[in-house]
């Protein structure tokens, strides 16, 4: 299957200063790829730059059926101004920019589309309420109907669940999956190893200058989280228990 | 009150300011809502000094012309404003600690010239606007800034809602972003200038931000915002001419900022989102 993006010898970093170097990887349609890593290993950075948001310091980033006219985004929650005066249909239909008329309102098709996107991110019912009133897993599964209109071949999310209950967290799993089987790819940034190892096909982690790639099994083991400095050897001993060989569960 | 209506009506400069601020509410209005909006509200009153040094030296090389002013006050507006965001993108510096320090010696150059030029300059309706002032050119400029203005925002209102609700989702999706911003910022540089012969530098930001601020506080949607801080603008510059008319020695700048600024408090006092809002337990956002 040809890959949606290709990866070459990737160096990321600010300046003269690199967070990693030596990445590289392929992401397929219908994966999901996990960015894992300590704080400041370069995840949102790794996310910025495949949206084109920041450059590299070395390497290349293919396309090899070409870039995808709209690639879909969800940032950090830290990011959104919560105070803005519009309704969650309103921020929904923002996904569907480029079929905007500056001189017409949404048609008809564009209107039932976010209806669906609601219903699927299960807030159909608080369309008309506005943002404010939201709560914060409510407003995460608004943005997720904006990424759901954005009707994208890649999909890249910025710690999705950070601010969410697992009952959210779990719906909005669900979600990924229904993309997955969609054959899009999504690339989203992640803390939570057990969703990783759950819901993920491929994991890249990151930290102590080092980049590895590949399948969530073989990344994600003990000796790797401790030498890329995710987590402390007693940590590592205590998530993995009774387990020879194998990935954490 | 119709005497002094009549009164008032049978002077053609009265005619023309109130034809004149009518316009400009029209304009000024989605422009201070967006301000507001985008928290650049104080950016906006910074933005009204910056453009000092253009239009003082449009004022000393080609005296009080429209067209001197317009473009002695765009080339120093823009010129900040690019600067600001130059500054913003490539230093340390945050957009409004850079805006701060180019405003500042922008306003610095601006009151050194002005004082050079000496007493020939009408420093009062400079800074504070003269209802005298406005003469067939000001119109014309007044109209044609509305003109581009509405336009201009019938295009880009919904990148601009995009880029002010979600500026990170706004970048991700849009190759030119700053187009957006800029084009804002131009807007506002325009707007200060077409408001500057009726308010005066040191007052014409005010019509843009307490309609738009006394407006926050009764709607929770933008459409509602637009439409009252429209409202109010016009209410402002009515009643706020009336007084000026009335008081002679009462430049027409602060008459029209001081509704404003009454309209402003009584929203606050009143208004579902305001302090009202708040003791009845009003979740505000």
């Amino acid at each position: 299957m040809t890959p949606i993006v290709t990866i070459e010898n990737l160096c990321l970093g600010f300046g003269r200063l690199s967070l990693f170097d030596g990445l590289n990887c392929d992401v397929k349609p219908g994966s999901i790829l996990a960015v894992v890593g300590a704080n400041g290993s370069g995840k949102s950075t790794f996310v910025k730059t495949l949206l084109g948001l920041q450059s590299p310091i070395e390497g290349r980033i293919e396309w090899p059926t070409g870039k995808p006219a709209e690639i879909g985004y969800l940032a950090q929650l830290t990011e959104f101004d919560r105070r803005f005066p519009i309704r969650v249909r309103d921020l929904a239909a923002m996904g569907a920019w480029q079929g905007f008329n500056p001189f017409a309102g949404l048609n008809k098709t564009t209107r039932n589309r976010v209806d669906v996107a609601l219903e699927m991110a299960g807030i159909l019912d608080l369309a008309d309420h506005p943002l404010h009133t939201l709560s914060g897993g409510q407003l995460q599964r608004a943005l997720f109907s904006r990424v759901i209109m954005q009707d994208a071949p890649l999909i890249l999310l910025d710690e999705p669940f950070s601010a969410v209950d697992q009952y959210t967290e779990q719906h909005l799993l669900s979600v990924i999956e229904t993309w997955q089987s969609e054959g899009r790819a999504v690339i989203m940034v992640l803390h939570d190893l057990s969703a990783v190892l759950d819901h993920c096909t491929h994991a890249l982690l990151l930290g102590n200058g080092r980049a590895s790639f590949g399948t969530v099994n073989d990344i994600l083991t003990p000796d790797r989280l401790v030498a890329q400095g995710y987590m402390s050897s007693s940590q590592a001993s205590w998530m993995f228990r009774g387990q020879a060989n194998g990935g954490a569960r | 009150m119709f005497d002094l209506i009549t009164e008032m009506f049978s002077y053609a400069f009265m005619r023309r300011a109130f034809v004149v601020t009518t316009i400009l509410s029209a304009s000024v209005a989605p422009v201070g809502a967006f301000l507001v909006l985008r928290r650049l509200s104080l950016a906006g009153e910074a933005m009204a000094h910056a453009i000092t040094p253009g239009v003082v030296i449009g004022f000393v090389t080609a005296g009080l012309s429209v067209m001197s002013l317009l473009f002695g006050g765009l080339i120093a507006g823009l010129g900040v404003a690019v600067l600001t965001a130059y500054l913003a993108r490539n230093t340390i510096l945050r957009s409004d600690a850079s805006l701060a320090s180019l405003y500042l010696i922008a306003l610095a150059v601006g009151i050194f010239i002005l004082s050079a030029a000496g007493s020939a300059v009408p420093l009062k309706s400079f800074l504070f606007g003269s209802i005298l002032g406005v003469d067939d050119a000001s119109m014309i400029l007044v109209g044609g800034v509305a003109t581009v203005t509405l336009v201009t925002f019938a295009l880009i209102l919904r990148p601009l809602i995009m880029s002010t609700c979600d500026p990170v989702f706004f970048e991700s999706q849009f190759k030119r972003p700053w187009i957006v911003d800029q084009g804002f910022m131009f807007l506002l540089v325009l707007n200060l200038l077409a408001a500057f012969k009726t308010l005066g530098t040191l007052m014409a930001v005010g019509l843009m931000i307490l309609p738009a601020t006394a407006a926050r506080y009764w709607s929770g949607t933008i459409t509602a915002q637009l439409g009252l801080g429209f409202i109010f603008s016009l209410l402002s510059c009515w009643l706020g001419l009336t007084l000026s008319y009335v008081m002679p020695e009462t430049p027409s700048g602060p008459a029209i900022v001081l509704v404003a600024g009454a309209i402003f408090v009584l929203s606050a006092l009143f208004g579902p989102l305001g302090l009202r809002g708040q003791f009845n337990g009003t979740k505000k956002p």
